[in-house]
């Protein structure tokens, strides 16, 4: 991707101007997206990203730059901007390259596959989800596909090279009743190539889909208030990841910028939960071999039987927190230095049943998929769109409900999850932090939490 | 190769392939930042990076592939990749734009300032450094600076099509932002400021540290109030924010693929009488303005409400045709694009009164400061619920500050509830021109 003589020319230089650490990112992506929206083909793209990452540290502070140009006068310039000091440093460790055991495999090679059988695929959708009622006014559904190969060097003589195939859908329904349109979406994706689509159970996906859309559409808008929230599986883990997550990571606790700074080895949460972020589950859309600094990936548990364990950790940040290295490192692309990132990160599955954690509930909301969110990981505060959300009545499933929002503090509300149901499941998404976008999987079983704030008319 | 051999290849390569109609973006980025935590620079970032686009279009069928690989071999194969793709498109009515006769230079539009290029990283080192100093001395209950740097960016965009549209413009800004976090008796909350200007002044930098300390401080101790139907007003910052999540509606293209709840509603009345909207995409050094859209059609004011009353959809050039009518001017894209649609400056004319005046003209009310995230803005049904932090005022006096509570409605009603407007924009460069907006109906849950 770029010759190993340009790469310890740039980390040469580097330390010869007195940095304590040096390190190469090179990155080039292939990606293509197809999407059928109205029974037509909208949009076919594809493309290729390519670029340099030089990250030079002096101590605790970062230097960061990058390039398209991949020239070696541009990179070795570019090195000597970033560079702060002309004292003469050490020489860096003589390059060894690392053979990966790539444990996510690639079966079906996304390019021998015809474009028409991407067409099929969205046609079968599009015609699976207007088969589920006479209301749904819109299918949009989209594949994308990514290959991300990146090459990691640095000047501790790491030399390690990953390929990142990503597979996606998105598939959205619009249904409209007399009270508007509501949309409702699935967005299944996984690391790993065209097998996904072949093994995709399209007839249940669709039915998904369309069955929400329209049950939404026909829906009322839910009277706000605090109130019991029995939480749905899969894509209800956004709040731990939103809430919980981004203020686990070292990014927001070395700045004193977290509720959850220094409480490893305090409980943060009844004793029936536990919590892992895992970047090493075969497969997986937040998965990978090694992070965006050449580690490894492994798995992490974060919160223990109710008890803090540790945090997610980049270089800089297990340095300055004082923990060990998770292999958590993120970045979108080579445009971002990397810092600590989630990957599949999930509470573990508990022993209660989802009609049991209805069953307890007088008057509440069953949030049974949840949308999008966000918080702000000082504060620990967030907002999240529930996308399917009925109220609960005397232990019952009553009737649907539009417009709820759940609003709180991560560390406040995390010790409300009262029950933790046995249907853990993972999802799809993605995640924007100072370091980008990048795939990221949610997940939960089912859970109760005994009050939030449920926002509505 | 250098960029513009890039362009005049991919010109030899449509020559070649005898492709009448091709086109291509060409994008340049540059930009600078330093971030400062306790007293010492902790990031610099600085980057240059550059992507070309592809558009080929082939008996009404669009083919689109990008790269960010300039050499002989890359450009080939998006020129192929484009191509393909083109084959692959069900037919739509596209045709690519005639260069326009004659249009002003882009540097007459003032988004451009030359001086900030030679901005060095001391310089923002400097200005970052002061603002967290700032920061921290502005209140003893800050606890700490989490979010602070200082950036200046620029980029440059060329569209040039075989039919002869060659349309550049440069566009550059320089900035700082700051969130502080402070804390007092449990209550914990966190202020944020930002400042981006097209010129150099780091003693409006500095004062960012310690307006984001300020707005912080004040909401110290917020506490919600009791839930209804309340008159909101919504501050110079939230306002624009707020509606944004929803000036999507307006894309005539979003209407012809189902998306748009102003489908049918030309002429109606969808506002307040005294509501104007409009989309300027000539207001001189505003961060969307442009003498050319994305497809290379002269761009020009659109009057999107007048009086209330909904006056206009944008369209690029599909969606006009498609409707039998001719493109506004507001086709978008991105080198790894295709063609969207998209708004220069939406622009709704300031009333008269000051925030403090709003505030005052309803005996109480909820001051809007802070919006929490949008995903509860749903932007098909218009549906809007929100967290929201602020003031509850009483008689115009701010009584204190609020926390955990939600706001809901929808924004089609909303659009017919706002009861007065504010007399000032908010100061960083924008494209969105929505003062502070006084509105009934808006249901607050706690």
């Amino acid at each position: 991707m770029l010759p190993k003589t340009t790469i310890e020319k740039i980390l040469e230089l580097a330390l010869g101007r007195g940095a304590d650490f040096a390190e190469v990112f090179v990155e080039e992506s292939a990606s293509a997206a197809i999407e059928l929206l109205d029974r037509k083909i909208d949009r076919i793209q594809s493309g290729n990203s390519f670029g340099i990452g030089v990250r030079l540290m002096y101590g605790d502070d970062a230097y960061y730059g990058y390039s398209s140009d991949d020239s070696e006068a541009e990179l070795l310039r570019l090195t000597e901007n970033l560079a702060r000091e002309s004292r003469e440093g050490r020489r860096p460790d003589r390059l060894r390259r690392q053979d990966l055991d790539d444990r996510h495999l690639v079966m079906v090679d996304p390019q021998t596959v015809p474009k028409k059988e991407r067409l099929d695929v969205l046609r079968k959708l599009d015609e699976l989800v207007r088969e589920t009622g006479s209301d749904i006014r819109q299918v949009d559904a989209s594949i994308s596909e990514k290959k991300r190969s990146v090459l990691i060097a640095n000047s501790e003589g790491l030399w390690v090279e990953d390929s990142r195939h990503y597979s996606r859908l998105r598939l959205s329904a619009i249904a409209e009743q007399e009270d508007g349109p509501q949309s409702a979406s699935e967005t299944p994706g996984i690391l790993g190539g065209w097998e996904f689509f072949r093994d995709l159970d399209l007839e249940s996906i669709a039915q998904d889909a369309g069955r929400r859309a329209s049950v939404m559409a026909g829906a009322g808008y839910i009277d706000g208030g605090t109130m019991p929230v029995v939480l749905g599986n899969g894509f209800g883990g956004v709040i731990f990841h939103e809430a919980c997550g981004h203020p686990l990571e070292t990014e927001s606790v070395r700045k004193d910028a977290s509720p959850f700074a220094g409480k490893i080895g305090q409980p943060v949460a009844q004793a029936i939960l536990t919590a892992i972020d895992d970047g090493t589950i075969a497969g997986h859309w937040g998965s990978y071999n090694v992070d965006d600094e050449g580690l490894p990936a492994q798995r992490t548990v974060l919160i223990e039987n109710g008890i803090l364990k540790t945090y997610l950790s980049d270089r800089l940040g297990a340095r300055q927190v004082g923990v060990a290295r998770s292999g958590s490192a993120r970045r979108e692309s080579y445009r971002f230095a990397p810092v600590s990132r989630m990957r599949n990160t999930y509470i573990d599955r508990g022993s209660n049943t989802v009609e049991e954690m209805i069953g307890s509930v007088d008057l509440g909301l069953y949030a049974k998929k949840m949308g999008g969110g966000s918080v702000d990981p000082a504060t620990g505060e967030f907002n999240f769109a529930v996308q399917e959300g009925y109220v609960i009545r005397k232990g019952k499933i009553a009737e649907p409900v539009r417009g709820a929002t759940l609003i709180g503090k991560g560390q406040e509300v995390l010790p409300r999850i009262s029950m933790i149901g046995d249907d853990l499941e993972l999802a799809a998404g993605m995640c924007g932090a100072s370091s980008g976008w990048v795939p990221t999987t949610v997940g939960q079983p089912t859970i109760k939490i005994d009050s939030i704030l449920v926002g509505g008319r | 190769m250098e960029p513009e051999a890039a362009v005049d290849f991919v010109r030899s390569l449509a020559r070649e392939h005898r492709e009448k109609d091709v086109d291509l973006v060409l994008e340049r980025q540059e930009s600078l930042a330093v971030r400062v935590h306790k007293g010492r620079v902790e990031k610099v970032d600085q980057s240059t990076a550059r992507g070309l686009g592809i558009r080929i279009v082939n008996e009404g069928r669009t083919g689109i592939a990008f790269t960010e690989r300039l050499e002989t071999h890359a450009l080939e194969q998006a020129f192929l990749a484009a191509k393909e793709n083109a084959t692959l498109l069900d037919p739509t009515e596209v045709v690519m734009a005639e260069p326009p006769a004659d249009i002003p230079h882009a540097g007459a539009l003032g988004v451009y300032n030359p001086e900030l290029e030679s901005l060095t990283v001391a310089d923002l080192e400097a200005a970052a450094l002061e603002m967290e100093s700032r920061a921290l001395q502005a209140d003893s209950r800050v606890t700490a600076v989490s979010r602070l740097a200082v950036y200046r960016s620029a980029s440059e965009r060329r569209l040039v099509s075989v039919h002869g549209v060659d349309y550049r413009q440069r566009q550059n800004s320089v900035g700082g932002y700051c969130q502080a976090l402070l804390e007092e008796n449990g209550s914990r909350k966190s202020g944020s400021y930002f400042w981006n200007q097209r010129h150099w002044d780091p003693a409006a930098i500095a004062t960012v540290g310690e307006t984001a300390t300020k707005r912080g401080a004040d909401l110290l101790g917020a506490k919600p109030i009791a839930g209804g139907r309340l008159p909101v007003v919504l501050d110079p910052d939230c306002a624009p924010d707020l509606l944004s999540f929803f000036f999507g509606s307006f894309s005539g293209e979003a209407a012809q693929k189902g998306r748009s709840r102003l489908k049918g509603k030309l002429g109606q009345v969808i506002a307040d009488e005294a509501i104007d909207l409009e989309d300027d995409p000539h207001r001189r050094g505003a961060g969307g303005s442009s003498y050319l859209d994305a497809e290379g059609i002269p761009t020009r004011r659109i009057p999107l409400i007048e009086s209330g009353r909904f006056a206009n959809f944008l369209y690029h050039i599909e969606s006009a045709r498609k409707e039998g009518t001719q493109s506004t001017g507001h086709a978008g894209r991105g080198y790894t694009g295709g063609i969207s649609t998209t708004s220069h400056n939406l622009v709704m004319p300031l009333g008269n009164e000051s925030l403090d005046d709003l505030t005052a003209i309803p005996e109480k009310c909820l001051l809007v400061t802070e919006l929490e995230g949008g995903a509860g803005c749903n932007s098909l049904s218009g549906d809007i619920s929100i967290g929201v932090q602020g003031f509850w005022v009483e008689n115009g006096r701010r009584v204190h500050p609020v926390d955990s509570v939600t706001l809901a409605g929808n924004f089609f009603d909303l659009l017919k509830a706002i009861r007065a407007r504010g007399n000032a924009y908010q100061p960083n460069l924008s494209r969105r021109f929505i003062p502070a907006l006084l509105v009934d109906g808006l249901v607050v849950s706690s």
